[in-house]
C-alpha cells in the first residue's frame, strides 16, 4: 500500500521550479547578483526532490510508494497523481541532482554564450527568459517521471518538447533554427506516435491511468482487452519512444540537437530527457504488453545491441566533441535498451539504474565540454585538443569519471547497472550453448567498444601533446563551470557508495513489472 | 593473539582512505610533495602492519577472519573481507613489497611534476590489490579488480605528455606495417581495453554463478560447486562459463592472447612497472586461479550421480586449457626476451613467462580431477602460490634495479649500458642475487618454486606442458644470463651520456631487501615448504581443504630435476663464453644472414601477435567505424535531404498557404493527417 504524503511535496516539487522562472523572467535580471540569485535559487528547488527521496528513505517509504494527496479522477480520463516509487526514483534522482547543478554552472555558461551572441551581431533573449524554459523543462521532466496517466505524462511530455526547442531556437549553435526545427519535428513524430497509442488505449480501456491509485500497482496486461489491435497499439507505443530515446534507425536528430544545444541544455537532453522514454516503456509499455513482447523480445535485444555499437563506433570517427557525446548517447540508450528488452526484472532494474548512471556520467561530460567551450573560445573540435590534461588536470579527472560512468567501472554507479543488465541478458539467453556464446560475444563487443571510445576520446583530448595554438596556451580557470561539475561527481561517488536504497527499491518495483522473470 | 574482525577490512580499506585524504589535499591546494609521499608510505605501512597482524593471527590461530556487512541485500553484495590461508599470503606478501616500492618511489618521482597524482594512483592499485585478494563478495572482489584495471591505467600513462624518452620499443620501427613503439597514452590505453575484454567474459562467469546459488560469496559458491557446476554440464554450458570467467585472469595476469598489453607497460615509471609485475596486478589474475581452481575441482569430483562423469569431464578439458595456455605463454614470452635490446622490456616479457609457469601448475593440478587425486593436486595449487611468491620477491628487486639503471644512463637501451659492475657493486650483487633466482638456480628460492610448478605437470602427465616448461627454463637463464652479463660485465655497445654510479639508500635498500629475500626464502625453503602447507591446510573449498605435507613441497635432487638445472648453468656459461671471452659480433652476424635475422625479427616483433591483433581487430574496427558512418551519413541524407526535398516539392504548389519553413510545416501536418486517419481506422473497426 502506498504512502500518502501529508501535504502536496511532489506538486511542489513540479511547480516550485516554474514560479522561480515566471519570476526570473518577470523581473528580467541583468546585474551579477539577481542572475546568481536566481540561479541559487532554481539550484535550491530543483534538489528539492533528492532530498525529498532521502527523507522518503529514512521513513523507509521508497519501495511502497508515496503518493501526493492532491490526486483527482475524471470519468474517461482516469486519475492525474503524481507519486514516487522504486522505480521512478533513481529517474526523479537523476532528473533532480542534474538539474540543480546545471542551474549552477548556466549562469556563467549562458552569460558568456549571450556575450558572444552579441559581439557577433545577433539579439538573444536574456538571462530571464534563460531559467523560466530551463525550469520549466526541468520541472516537467520531474512531472514526467511522477506521473500516474498517460493524458498526464504526454502533457507533461509536450512541456519539456517546447521549452527545450526554444532553448535551442534561442541560444544554441551553428544553424540553430534549422536544427530546432528538425529537432521540434523529430521529436513530434515521436511524440505524435505514441500519442495515437495513448488515445486508443485510453479510448478503449475508459481510463488513461497506467497506475492505479492510490494502491500504486501496473495496471497490468491489456492484450486480451485490446484484441487484435494490441500489436498494433504497442508497437504505436514503442516507435514513439524509441524516436524518442534515439534508438538505431531513428537516431538522425540526436546528434544535431544535442550537438548544438547550448551546452547545459545537451548535459539536460542527452541523459535525462531521452532516457525518459526508456523509463516509460518499463513503466506502462512492459506492463500494458508483457506477450507482445515476449514474442519480440530477440528483436529487440538485438535493436538494444546493434544501437550500443553503432553508436560507438559513429562516435569514434565524430571530430566534433559534442557530436561525439551525442553518438555516445546514442550507444548507451541501447544498454537502457538492452536491459528493458530481456523482460526480466534484473534487467529491467538495470535500465532503470542506468538512467541515473547515464545522467551523472553524461552530463559531467557535456559539462566538461562545455568548459573548453567557455574558457577556449569555442574549442569543440576534437583533433585540435591534445594534451589538455597537463593544462586542465581537474577537468581531466573529472571527464574520467564522466567515461568511467559510460564504462561501467568502479567507483561509479555504472557498475551496478552494467551488472543488472548482464545479468538480465544471461538469464534469458543462457539455455544453450549457442544462445550462451552468442550473447557473450555480443556483450564482448559491445562493451569493449564503449570502453574504446571512451579511452582513445579520453588521450585523444587530453593526452598527448597539444594539436592548435588555442590548446596549447590553454589554463584551467577554476570557476562555477568546474566546481558545479565537480559536486555532480561527489554526488556520484557518495551514490556509488550508498546505492543500496535505491536498488533495492527499484529491484522491488521492477518484481511487480516483471513479476515472471 | 586476538585480533578484531575489523582490521581484516582495514587492511585494503587504508589505502583507500589515503588515496582519499590525497585527493582532498589535491583539491584543498596543497601541492608540497611530502604531503603526497608521506601521505601514501604511512597508509601502505599502515596496511603492512595490519596484513602481518591478521595474516599471523590467521597462520597461528588456524582459525580464518571474516569480517562482514551489508552493502546491497538486493544484488547480495556485502562488503565482506575474509583472509584464510591463501588470502593472509596474499595481503602479507602484497603490502610489504608494494611498502617498500613505495619507498623506492619516493626517491625515484622525486620532484617529478606528476607527483600529487602518481601516489594518489600508486595508493589506490594497492588498496585495488588488497580487496581482490581479501574480498569474499564476488562484486566486491570485482572492484578491487577494475580498480587495479583503473589505476594500471593511470600508472602506466603516467606521462601522458608523450615525449620519446617514455616511449617503449624502438621509434620507427614497423612491424607488418604495423608500428612497434608506443606512447605512454598509448600503453594505458592498451593496458586497460585489453584486460576489459576479459573482465566482461569474468562478468558473464559471474552472472552465471549468481543466477544459479543466489548469491555473491565466494564461500557460498564453493560450497554449491557440485550443484551448479552440474546444472551448467547439462546445459552443456560448463567450459564455456568456466573459459568466460577465467578470461578476466588471463587477460589481467597477461597470458596468451592477451599478453600484449604488458610488454608495453613500460611506459610507466619503473616503479609502476614494479608494483605491476610483482604485487599488484598480474598477480590478482593467477590469484584468481589459484582461489577458484579448488572450488572448480571440488566441484567436479563432488558433482552428483548420472552428470559427475560429465562434469569431471568438461572441468578436465577446462583445466587442461588453462594449463595449456600457461605453457605456451611461457615458453612463447621467453623466446622474445632472448633479443630483446631494453632492460624492462626483458624482465616483461620474463613476468608474463614466469606466470605462464603458474598458470601451467594451476592448470595441471586441476587436471588431476580425473584421477580425484587431492593431495596432488592440493600440492600443485601450492606449488603455483610458492611461485607466486618468490616470482614477486625476485622481480620487484629486478624491476626496481632496471629502474636505476635507466636512470643513471638516460636510457632504456642496454645497448647503452654497460660495467655496471665496476661502479655498482651493491646493485650487481643484488643483480646476481635476484636474477639467479630468476634463472631456477640452486639455493635461490625461484629454483624450488619452478621445480614445484613443473612437478605439478609432471602429475598431471602433461608432458608437452612439462617440456614446453623445462625448455623454457633453459631460455630463462639464456636472457637472464646474457642481461647480466651485457649491462654489468661488458662495455656498452654505445656511450652512455652520463657516467654510471651507485643508488642513494632509498632506493638501493628496498631492492637489496627484497634480493636478499630471495635468497633468504632459498635457503630456508623447507621453512618454507611447511609455511605454505599450513596456509594451504587453511584455504577450503567447500569441505575441500588444501592439505599437504611440507615434504611435498620441497624439491629432492632427481634426474629431471639435476637435467634441467645443467643446463640451465650451461646456458649461462655459454653466455658468458659467447659475450666475455669470444665477444661474438651479434650484430654483424645478423647482418650477414638473412635467415638469422628473419628469426631474430621474428621474435624482436613478438612474433607478429601485436601486429596481427592490430591488422585484424584493430583497424578491422577502425574500418568499421569508418563504415558505419558512411551508414549514418546515408541515413541523415535519407531523413534530412531525400525526404525534405521530396515535401518541399509538395509545398512548393501549396506555398501560398504557408510561412515560415513550409517544407518542415507541411511535412508534419500531412504526417499529423497520417496519424490522424490511422486512429480512426483503429477506433471505427
Amino acid at each position: 500500500m502506498a504512502y500518502t504524503l501529508p501535504f502536496p511535496a511532489l506538486w511542489t516539487a513540479v511547480l516550485l521550479p516554474i514560479l522561480v522562472g515566471i519570476a526570473a523572467w518577470l523581473s528580467k535580471p541583468s546585474t551579477r547578483s539577481a542572475v546568481d540569485g536566481f540561479a541559487a535559487l532554481s539550484g535550491v528547488v530543483l534538489a528539492y526532490p533528492a532530498a525529498l527521496l532521502a527523507a522518503l528513505y529514512a521513513r523507509g517509504l521508497l519501495a511502497s510508494g508515496t503518493l501526493d494527496p492532491l490526486y483527482a479522477s475524471y470519468r474517461g480520463l482516469g486519475t492525474i497523481a503524481l507519486a514516487i516509487d522504486g522505480l521512478s526514483g533513481p529517474v526523479v534522482l537523476g532528473v533532480s541532482i542534474v538539474t540543480a547543478a546545471v542551474a549552477l554552472y548556466s549562469v556563467k555558461y549562458m552569460t558568456v554564450r549571450i556575450e558572444e551572441m552579441l559581439e557577433e551581431g545577433e539579439k538573444a533573449p536574456g538571462m530571464g527568459t534563460y531559467f523560466l524554459l530551463y525550469n520549466m523543462f526541468a520541472a516537467a521532466m520531474l512531472g514526467l517521471a511522477m506521473a500516474t496517466n498517460l493524458v498526464e505524462f504526454y502533457i507533461f511530455l509536450e512541456l519539456t518538447l517546447i521549452p527545450s526547442f526554444l532553448l535551442i531556437a534561442y541560444w544554441g549553435y551553428g544553424d540553430r533554427k534549422r536544427i530546432s526545427l528538425l529537432y521540434f519535428v523529430w521529436t513530434h513524430i515521436g511524440a505524435a506516435l505514441l500519442l495515437v497509442g495513448i488515445l486508443y488505449y485510453g479510448i478503449r480501456l475508459g481510463s488513461f491511468d497506467y497506475l492505479t491509485v492510490p494502491a500504486l500497482k501496473p495496471v497490468g496486461s491489456v492484450e486480451s482487452i485490446l484484441g487484435a489491435a494490441a500489436k498494433t497499439v504497442a508497437l504505436l507505443m514503442i516507435a514513439g519512444l524509441f524516436v524518442k530515446m534515439a534508438v538505431f534507425g531513428v537516431h538522425m536528430w540526436l546528434p544535431y540537437a544535442h550537438a548544438e544545444a547550448p551546452t547545459p541544455i545537451s548535459a539536460l537532453l542527452s541523459p535525462n530527457l531521452i532516457g525518459l522514454a526508456g523509463y516509460a516503456y518499463a513503466r506502462f509499455v512492459i506492463p500494458s504488453f508483457p506477450g507482445i513482447l515476449g514474442d519480440w523480445r530477440n528483436y529487440l535485444v538485438a535493436l538494444g545491441l546493434t544501437t550500443i555499437i553503432y553508436g560507438g563506433l559513429v562516435a569514434l570517427t565524430q571530430r566534433d566533441f559534442k557530436r561525439f557525446l551525442a553518438y555516445s548517447s546514442v550507444s548507451q540508450m541501447g544498454y537502457m535498451l538492452l536491459g528493458l528488452a530481456t523482460l526480466t526484472y534484473i534487467g529491467v532494474a538495470g535500465a532503470i539504474f542506468h538512467y541515473l548512471v547515464h545522467a551523472i556520467g553524461k552530463a559531467i561530460l557535456f559539462m566538461t565540454a562545455g568548459i573548453f567551450i567557455t574558457q577556449l573560445h569555442g574549442l569543440r573540435d576534437i583533433q585540435s585538443m591534445g594534451g589538455l590534461a597537463r593544462r586542465y588536470p581537474l577537468t581531466a579527472a573529472l571527464a574520467l569519471y564522466g567515461f568511467m560512468h559510460l564504462v561501467g567501472m568502479p567507483p561509479t554507479t555504472g557498475l551496478w547497472s552494467e551488472w543488472m543488465i548482464i545479468v538480465g541478458a544471461y538469464k534469458v539467453y543462457s539455455a544453450s550453448q549457442l544462445s550462451l556464446a552468442a550473447l557473450a560475444a555480443a556483450l564482448l563487443v559491445a562493451l569493449v567498444v564503449s570502453g574504446a571510445y571512451s579511452f582513445i576520446t579520453m588521450r585523444r583530448i587530453f593526452y598527448g601533446q597539444p594539436r592548435s595554438e588555442r590548446a596549447r596556451e590553454a589554463s584551467e580557470d577554476r570557476d562555477v563551470l568546474v566546481w558545479s561539475t565537480l559536486a555532480l561527481l561527489v554526488v556520484g561517488f557518495v551514490l556509488f557508495l550508498a546505492s543500496a536504497p535505491l536498488i533495492n527499491s527499484l529491484l522491488r518495483v521492477s518484481q511487480a513489472v516483471v513479476p515472471w522473470g | 593473539m586476538m585480533v578484531e574482525p575489523v582490521y581484516a577490512t582495514l587492511v585494503w580499506a587504508v589505502p583507500y582512505l589515503g588515496a582519499g585524504l590525497m585527493a582532498l589535499l589535491y583539491l584543498a591546494g596543497v601541492r608540497r610533495e611530502a604531503a603526497y609521499t608521506l601521505t601514501s608510505a604511512a597508509s601502505l605501512l599502515l596496511a603492512a602492519l595490519l596484513a602481518t597482524i591478521v595474516g599471523y593471527d590467521v597462520l597461528s590461530s588456524g582459525r580464518p577472519v571474516l569480517h562482514e556487512f551489508t552493502w546491497i541485500d538486493g544484488l547480495g553484495v556485502k562488503v565482506s573481507t575474509y583472509v584464510d590461508g591463501l588470502s593472509a599470503v596474499m595481503i602479507m606478501l602484497v603490502s610489504w613489497l608494494s611498502f617498500l616500492i613505495g619507498v623506492y618511489s619516493i626517491g625515484y618521482m622525486k620532484g617529478d611534476w606528476g607527483l600529487p597524482r602518481y601516489f594518489f594512483f600508486f595508493t589506490f592499485f594497492v588498496g585495488s590489490m588488497l580487496l581482490v585478494v581479501s574480498a569474499d563478495n564476488l562484486l566486491l572482489l570485482f572492484i578491487g579488480w577494475e580498480g587495479t584495471g583503473l589505476a594500471s591505467y593511470a600508472l602506466i600513462g603516467h606521462w601522458y605528455t608523450d615525449e620519446e624518452e617514455y616511449w617503449v620499443g624502438v621509434p620507427g620501427r614497423k612491424a607488418l606495417g604495423v608500428p612497434m613503439y608506443f606512447e605512454p597514452s598509448h600503453s594505458g590505453l592498451r593496458a586497460i581495453l585489453f584486460t576489459r575484454v576479459g573482465d566482461i567474459g569474468m562478468l558473464i562467469g559471474m552472472a552465471a554463478m549468481y543466477l544459479l546459488t543466489g548469491s555473491l560469496s565466494i564461500h557460498q559458491i564453493a560450497a554449491e560447486a557440485p550443484v551448479w557446476m552440474a546444472t551448467l554440464a547439462k546445459y552443456h554450458l560448463l567450459q564455456l562459463v568456466l573459459l568466460l570467467f577465467t578470461m578476466g585472469a588471463l587477460a589481467k595476469s597477461a597470458q596468451f592472447p592477451f599478453h600484449e598489453w604488458l610488454v608495453t607497460a613500460m611506459t610507466g615509471p619503473t616503479p609502476v612497472s614494479a608494483l605491476i609485475h610483482a604485487a599488484t596486478m598480474v598477480k590478482a589474475g593467477i590469484y584468481l586461479v589459484l582461489r577458484f581452481a579448488p572450488i572448480f575441482y571440488y566441484g567436479a569430483i563432488n558433482a552428483p550421480g548420472p552428470l559427475h562423469d560429465i562434469v569431471v569431464h568438461d572441468t578436465y578439458q577446462y583445466f587442461t586449457i588453462v594449463a595449456g595456455l600457461g605453457a605456451i605463454t611461457a615458453f612463447m614470452m621467453a623466446t622474445m626476451a632472448i633479443v630483446s635490446n631494453e632492460f624492462k622490456l626483458i624482465l616483461a616479457f620474463s613476468t608474463a613467462s614466469q606466470i605462464g609457469y603458474m598458470f601451467l601448475a594451476a592448470g595441471a593440478a586441476g587436471m588431476l580431477v580425473e584421477e580425484a587425486n587431492t593431495l596432488a593436486f592440493s600440492a600443485g595449487v601450492l606449488s603455483g602460490l610458492s611461485h607466486l611468491m618468490s616470482h614477486a620477491v625476485f622481480k620487484a628487486a629486478l624491476f626496481l634495479i632496471s629502474g636505476w639503471a635507466i636512470h643513471v644512463v638516460h636510457s632504456r637501451f642496454i645497448d647503452k649500458m654497460g660495467d655496471f659492475a665496476k661502479y655498482m657493486k651493491v646493485t650487481a650483487i643484488a643483480m646476481w642475487l635476484a636474477g639467479l633466482s630468476l634463472m631456477g638456480i640452486p639455493p635461490l628460492s625461484g629454483f624450488f618454486s619452478k621445480e614445484l610448478t613443473l612437478k605439478a605437470a609432471e602429475e598431471a602427465h602433461l608432458e608437452w606442458g612439462f617440456l614446453l616448461g623445462a625448455v623454457t627454463a633453459l631460455l630463462t637463464a639464456l636472457y637472464t644470463s646474457r642481461l647480466i652479463v651485457r649491462v654489468f660485465h661488458m662495455p656498452p655497445y654505445e656511450k652512455p651520456h652520463h657516467e654510471p654510479h651507485e643508488a642513494p639508500p632509498i632506493m638501493l635498500v628496498p631492492y637489496t631487501i627484497m634480493a636478499l629475500t630471495a635468497l633468504a626464502l632459498g635457503l630456508y625453503w623447507p621453512g618454507v615448504a611447511s609455511f605454505l602447507a599450513k596456509a594451504g591446510e587453511l584455504t577450503a573449498a567447500g569441505s575441500l581443504t588444501l592439505r599437504v605435507e611440507p615434504a611435498e613441497l620441497e624439491v629432492h635432487l632427481t634426474g629431471t630435476v639435476a637435467a634441467i638445472l645443467v643446463g640451465a648453468i650451461a646456458m649461462i656459461a655459454l653466455v658468458w663464453l659467447l659475450y666475455k671471452w669470444i665477444n661474438v659480433n651479434f650484430r654483424a652476424l645478423l647482418a650477414q644472414h638473412a635467415s638469422l635475422k628473419a628469426l631474430h625479427d621474428f621474435l624482436f616483433d613478438r612474433w607478429y601477435i601485436n601486429a596481427i591483433i592490430y591488422i585484424v581487430i584493430v583497424y578491422g574496427f577502425a574500418g568499421i567505424a569508418m563504415f558505419l558512418a558512411g551508414v549514418d551519413f546515408g541515413i541523415d541524407w535519407f531523413y534530412h535531404t531525400a525526404l525534405i526535398a521530396v515535401f518541399g516539392a509538395f509545398s512548393y504548389a501549396t506555398r501560398a498557404l504557408h510561412r515560415g519553413r513550409p517544407e518542415y510545416i507541411v511535412s508534419l501536418y500531412l504526417y499529423l493527417a497520417g496519424l490522424a486517419m490511422l486512429l480512426a481506422y483503429l477506433l471505427w473497426r
